[in-house]
């Protein structure tokens, strides 16, 4: 029951902070196509990646709460 | 009460179930899916390497689509692509085939009936590979021990140690432990990023399936198909930083001068993603 609740907070808290740095990460991404269409290209690549990166504090969150509710 | 509702409801496996066992040995259902992508993508490759012309088919230009889009990004990381080419098409590929896999109708839901602590459990017959631990892990260990050989191979094994030294010497004490659980979080990160992300989208899809069976479901369905193309994408993209990273250090710390323009034009890449931490 405990760990339950554990691992209900730890994703959703720990999906916060992933959330936040992804919105700030599409919304440059966004604005700097808007600035320079022709730069979509140059930006894909270091775009996706900071996405992974990003979202992996996520995934963390996410094995921490599967570990929570299956392993504990 | 609620929990075990709940749990008859969706039947959520961390771990691939066993299908049967030889010896020691146990043969899982994320093997059959695994060995189903393999066999999927080498039928693929004959079908289309058979009959290839010049002037692509509709079909064939379909299966030189993702070919074409990765070897586009890949030739534009570092001026000697052409060695780790092959090693990220093959990354890319073969996860994008046994993340949409799992996709297929049938596939977590077919299976072979057990009965466990008195009410029916059903092990699927086919798991898609990457919901498995075991597959991610693998795939990571291989870009890991490619990147290592291609760092040394590139800077020799003094440059290599050197490069996880640190910059300042007498900071080595501190830097060489950091440097070196950063090397195998890469490891780590690489795997439970796939891992996380394909299983986290196999219970979402079980969890809509059996909260509202009817066009719900078909809504996850295509943003799961997205994801699978992106956890592919950036599998592959991570890999080939690491691997562009390993062979560019090299080439920044021992000449910086005199660069040829064409390092130059690919300068933006490798320092990208040495701004990465993971």
């Amino acid at each position: 029951m405990e760990s339950n609740l554990a691992a209900g907070l730890a994703m959703g808290l720990g999906a916060i902070g992933p959330g936040i740095g992804l919105g700030i990460a599409v919304s440059k991404a966004m604005e700097a196509l808007g600035r320079n269409p022709e730069a979509s290209g140059a930006i894909f690549v270091p775009y996706i990646l900071g996405i992974a990166l990003a979202e992996a504090i996520g995934i963390y969150a996410l094995v921490v709460s599967l570990l929570l509710i299956f392993v504990a | 009460m609620a929990e075990e509702e709940g749990e008859s409801l969706i039947h959520v496996a961390i771990e691939a179930e066993e299908l049967f066992g030889i010896g020691p040995l146990s043969f899982t259902n994320s093997m059959v899916g695994a060995l189903l992508t393999s066999v999927l993508l080498g039928l693929a490759a004959w079908y289309i390497t058979r009959r290839s012309s010049l002037v692509p088919g509709r079909l064939q230009s379909a299966f030189e689509l993702p070919v074409e889009l990765m070897t586009g990004i890949i030739s534009g990381s570092s001026s000697r692509w052409r060695g780790y080419a092959s090693l990220i098409l093959g990354f890319f590929l073969m996860i994008l085939v046994a993340n949409w896999i799992g996709l297929l109708p049938g596939v977590g839901t077919i299976g072979i009936a057990h009965i466990e602590d008195g009410h029916e459990v059903i092990v699927p017959i086919v798991r898609p590979a990457s919901a498995d631990l075991n597959f991610t892990l693998g795939l990571a260990i291989v870009a890991f021990v490619m990147f290592v050989y291609w760092g040394i191979k590139a800077n020799g094994a003094g440059g290599y140690l050197k490069e996880l030294v640190g910059e300042p010497r007498y900071m080595a004490p501190l830097m060489f432990p950091i440097n070196l659980i950063s090397e195998f979080s890469r490891l780590i990160s690489l795997s439970m990023r796939l891992f996380g992300n394909v299983f986290a989208g196999e219970v979402l899809l079980a969890t809509m399936i059996a909260l509202a069976p009817i066009l719900i479901p078909a809504v996850f369905l295509g943003l799961e198909v997205l994801f699978g193309f992106v956890q592919a994408l950036v599998f592959a993209l991570l890999a080939m930083t690491y691997i562009a990273t390993a062979i560019a250090e090299h080439q920044t710390a021992g000449h910086d001068d005199d660069q040829g323009e064409a390092d130059a034009a690919h300068a933006d890449h490798p320092t990208a993603a040495e701004a990465a931490p993971v």
